[in-house]
């Protein structure tokens, strides 16, 4: 037998091994492939000081976020038709009511994302919660804070810093919580 | 036909030179000022819609990319920031998922490598081939059915 | 009413059954009656084929007549179904989604079934055959089994629904939605038969030419439709979704993308095969190759593993297209391994510059391409698998890698046509190649003279105006040989199909390049210029139909024809939909959108309005594509025994003709 019949058997074998490899390699990155799901609540924001916000609430009153410090502030992206914008609601408007009756109150702000001032206005009278509602009739509000999808809730500490961000529904609790824990963290 | 073919050189010679000038003139010309759609055009190419999956801003209609495009437009509309500074200004409020072409440094970098890497391997192995069906044509025959000829011919007498 | 709507759901499950029963006694019957020689059993085989094909039909039929009563018992009617969708759209909705998709895989492969059963008729001795059909029943009962299963289409949905919100409403905008599923889905499933017939070939040994010549009527089929489906596809993007667009990279595209790469270059390649008896082993491999990237494109894009604008569910069925997709591989690559011995071929390549040499060049193109589109679309996966991070891979990465190489077989275009197989001197180049650079040349001038810039779009009109040349030239000289029988045939329907190719090349050059764009705030009775073009707001009139509410912007373009962009908003799925208006032209088409918000009462609109060069031969030369495709079906000119392993040295032949 001589040496390039020798040789030409082999390489068939060795091509197949390594394909099979690479396939099996291959399968299993697929196979650990979880179906997509929604962004983690990470953010180049968090720790830094909030962006800059101004603009007028739909009382017709001027909003300048920089004049909220010394108080928590939580913003609520939200959108008149957006499902869970409206599951939330009810969460969010007890979590008010918690506020309201503790000293050092947190202030919650809404901020109108892709809507139009009558079906914000329509929604709240019907559903509650007499808070301030901002408008972001440009979007640069949204886009400031990175916020693409609604709802989102933000919390930004006294002094101006972002120090959390959820995505995604509230469930019953969670904001308290998360305050509570970030109240220990930063100082009231 | 020694003309013919000195002929047919300077002929050659004329449609590569003039090609070689037509690509010269035509690619370095200016394509004349950069209006601000087009400007706007070029950076949300690069920017990812984050609500989509994979659409650039450029192209999607979602209203996360809609404000995104708004904000672009606000800001070469202020005429202070550059190209690169209006994507990194977005990139700083959403993060890497907005970067629409994966950055040329750690496991990224692979999908710029793995490519080059494949299309050297091809022609190598295309390269390699040829040198060896060049050396089988040179042979004609194996040793191995040199012997069988042989082998059949001598059975034959 | 009651009785009728239970009976939908069990008649299309008695369906579905009969095809599992049907396609599994067909596998057995095909590779028990191969295995054995067993001359009865063999004849079972297409009665079998027309009791599959039959239930097929009759469980689509079922789920169309399920649609159109509007029996909303069934789950995927309550999901996809409407009384106020329109009769055409509601027809279409079938397969607006995963489950009506699969039953609709399900028909078209029985088809294929069916017809190459027929086609077979005569050679079903063979046993290469019945192992071919074998292959088929087995897909066919992978596929029922995913109907029957995962992919339910009749299951039963929750009592008491009345109505339901209809297919998504970017499929109901346009007519196109009838005709692209279907003809793209006659390609992606048609790979089926070549892949057939590759691994009946390695089971039997029988790796010579014949099969590859009896099956390149089908391959040509399906890689016909596959060509049409894609354009189509590309075309109902522009027309649609309104970002004046054809291809986005997007992963359903690329997965329809990734088998007409590898079906492409088996085109080519198989035509070495077939003169030189080489690259057995290669062409093997594509058509493997070919069929697994259709089963992985649909778990990439069902699977819900890799999101995308196509992607309308996601469902169960990931894990057993994955599963189906681990066999196939190991089964090829096993067979492959196998029967390597008998895949050595004799024949060698005298010379790289030979129509052999460019094919084996084009086929290292086409599998760098294939390459970088697989790597973009899965790398994401691989990167959150292994560091548990997004990121996103779009247009700009595939822009990037893509476009060198379309220039590079653009340039491969240019002198492929001329080059005689073994080899070539430089002066039959010289001589052959001579017009055709100046047209190139002629075409680079005329392109600079427009306004071009850019050295990409510069380089793929120069070479598209080289490559064109030398693709007329075939043409012209064959119609002067024959009249019109030049036209039909293998290589002169190549040559038409690559004219087609290289006017669509030009045109993404022109319109990716040199698209502009403006926005425009329109107010009644005052004119916006662009471009030098003037724009008048006519008005804003609303519309309203069953299932959608339209504001349309009634713009005159030069003070003519009135076109309209609209936005549309689809009530019962909370969804808005922009339509875009396009007038098209031969130079370039003006395409308008309409931009929210829309101020209807002050008759106010913002319009945006984009300038696309030459973006009608897109559609031309796609339509140049499928008309070579049907002319390199007929017969031509046959030069030699087809299955001759070696072939005549054409050299000669051609400097006789006069070139």
């Amino acid at each position: 037998m001589n040496e390039t019949s020798y040789s030409r058997k082999r390489v068939a074998p060795i091509i197949a091994s390594v394909v099979g490899a690479l396939m099996v390699a291959f399968l299993w990155v697929l196979v650990t492939a979880e179906p997509n799901t929604t962004d983690d609540a990470d953010s180049p924001l968090l720790g830094q000081p909030a962006p800059s916000v101004v603009t007028t609430t739909l009382n017709e009153e001027e909003f300048v976020l920089a004049n909220r410090k010394g108080s928590w502030v939580i913003f609520n992206f939200f959108n008149s038709t957006c499902v869970p914008c409206i599951a939330e609601h009810p969460e969010l408007v007890a979590f008010n009511g918690r506020e309201l009756q503790a000293t050092n109150p947190a202030e919650i702000y809404t901020v109108i994302n892709d809507d139009n001032d009558a079906s914000v206005r329509a929604f709240f009278s019907k559903n509650g919660g007499d808070w301030p509602k901002v408008r972001d009739s440009d979007g640069a509000i949204s886009v400031a804070f990175g916020v693409a999808k609604v709802p989102e809730t933000w919390v930004i500490d006294p002094n101006g810093f972002v120090r959390l961000r959820i995505a995604g529904m509230l469930t019953p609790g969670l904001l308290d919580e998360q305050l509570a824990q970030l109240k220990t963290q930063f100082g009231s | 036909m020694k003309t013919k073919s000195v002929q047919n050189k300077w002929s050659w010679l004329l449609v590569v030179l003039s090609a070689v000038a037509l690509l010269a003139f035509g690619s370095t010309r200016d394509s004349g000022p950069r209006t601000q759609a087009d400007r706007i055009d070029a950076i949300t190419k690069v920017l990812a819609c984050p609500t989509c999956s994979g659409e650039s801003v450029y192209v999607s209609r979602a209203s996360g990319a809609e404000s995104i495009r708004a904000e672009v437009a606000r800001q070469i509309a202020g005429g202070q920031r550059s190209d690169d500074e209006i994507i990194a200004y977005i990139e700083a409020r959403f993060g890497s998922r907005v970067l629409l072409v994966p950055r040329s440094t750690g496991l990224d970098s692979l999908i710029w490598v793995l490519p080059v890497f494949v299309l050297v391997c091809a022609v190598g192995t295309l390269g390699f081939a040829f040198r060896r069906w060049k050396v089988v044509g040179s042979d004609s025959i194996s040793d191995e059915d040199a012997q069988l000829v042989e082998r059949a011919l001598r059975e034959d007498r | 009413m009651f009785f009728a709507s239970g009976i939908n759901g069990a008649l299309g499950r008695a369906f579905l059954l009969v095809g599992i029963i049907g396609s599994l006694f067909g596998a057995i019957a095909a590779i028990t009656s191969a295995r054995q020689r067993d001359q009865a059993v063999a004849k079972l085989i297409p009665r079998f084929a027309v009791l599959v094909f039959a239930a097929s039909f009759g469980a689509f039929a079922v789920m169309e007549r399920a649609m159109i009563t509007r029996d909303f018992s069934l789950e995927y009617v309550q999901k996809v179904g409407s009384y106020s969708t329109p009769a055409v759209y509601n027809f279409a909705a079938v397969w607006s989604a995963l489950e009506g998709s699969i039953l609709m895989w399900v028909l078209i492969l029985a088809g294929y079934t069916l017809g190459v059963t027929y086609w077979l008729r005569k050679k079903m001795d063979d046993v290469l055959s019945r192992y071919a059909l074998g292959v088929m029943f087995i897909v066919s009962l992978f596929f029922f089994l995913l109907s029957f299963g995962p992919a339910n289409p009749f299951a039963v949905g929750p009592e008491g629904v009345l109505d339901g919100p209809g297919p998504n409403p970017l499929l109901q905008n346009h007519l196109l939605v009838m005709f692209h599923p279907p003809l793209l889905y006659l390609g992606y499933v048609g790979m089926t038969v070549p892949f057939a017939f590759a691994i009946a070939a390695l089971i039997t040994g029988r790796l010579g030419e014949g099969w590859l010549l009896a099956t390149r009527r089908w391959t040509l089929f399906a890689w016909g439709f596959l060509t049409i489906g894609i354009i189509l596809g590309s075309w109902w993007s522009y027309e649609v979704l309104g970002w004046s667009g054809v291809w986005a990279w997007d992963p359903v595209e690329n997965a329809s993308l990734l088998p007409w790469i590898t079906a492409t270059a088996y085109i080519h390649s198989v035509l070495v095969q077939e003169r030189r008896g080489m690259l057995r082993v290669w062409n093997l491999s594509l058509l493997v190759a070919t069929f697994s990237l259709t089963i992985l494109g649909t778990f990439l894009t069902r699977s819900g593993v890799v999101n995308s604008v196509h992607a309308f569910s996601q469902s169960a069925i990931g894990p057993w297209l994955l599963a189906f997709f681990a066999v196939i591989v190991v089964v090829s690559v096993g067979l492959i391994g196998w029967r390597g011995d008998r895949l050595h071929s004799p024949g060698s390549i005298d010379s790289p510059l030979s129509r052999e040499g460019a094919f084996l060049a084009n086929n290292v193109l086409f599998a760098v391409f294939a390459f970088v589109v697989l790597l973009g679309t899965v790398f994401p996966l691989v990167v959150e698998a292994l560091q548990s991070r997004t990121i996103v891979v779009g247009e700009p990465f595939f822009d990037q890698l893509t476009i060198p190489i379309g220039i590079t077989m653009l340039t491969i275009m240019t002198i492929a046509p001329v080059l005689p197989w073994r080899k070539a001197s430089q002066e039959l180049l010289s001589k052959r190649l001579f017009w055709p650079a100046w047209c190139g040349v002629l075409a680079l001038a005329g392109s600079v003279w427009v306004g071009a810039t850019g050295l990409a779009p510069l380089l793929t009109f120069g070479l598209g105006g080289f490559a064109a040349g030398s693709a007329l030239r075939q043409v012209v000289l064959a119609t002067r040989r024959q009249g019109l029988r030049g036209l039909v045939g293998r290589a002169n329907g190549g040559m038409i199909v690559h004219l087609g190719v290289i006017i669509i090349a030009v045109a993404l050059a022109a319109s990716n390049s040199f698209t502009h764009s403006q926005e425009l705030n329109l107010e009644a009775g005052k004119v916006a210029t662009f471009s030098g073009h003037t724009f008048e707001l006519v008005d804003v009139v609303e519309v309203k139909t069953d299932n959608a509410t339209a504001v349309k912007a009634l713009v005159k373009i030069d003070g003519g024809k009135a076109y309209a962009p609209a936005i549309t908003k689809y009530v019962l799925q909370g969804m808005n939909v922009g339509t875009p208006s396009v007038k098209t032209g031969l130079a370039y088409d003006i395409y308008l959108t309409l931009e929210p918000p829309v101020r209807q009462d002050e008759n106010k609109a913002r319009i945006k309005v984009f300038i696309k060069p030459l973006l009608l031969w897109l559609w031309i030369g796609g339509g140049l594509m499928a008309l070579g495709t049907v002319l390199a079906a007929f017969p031509g000119r046959r030069r030699r025994n087809p299955t001759s392993p070696t072939s005549e040295d054409d050299f000669a032949a051609d400097l006789l003709v006069g070139q």
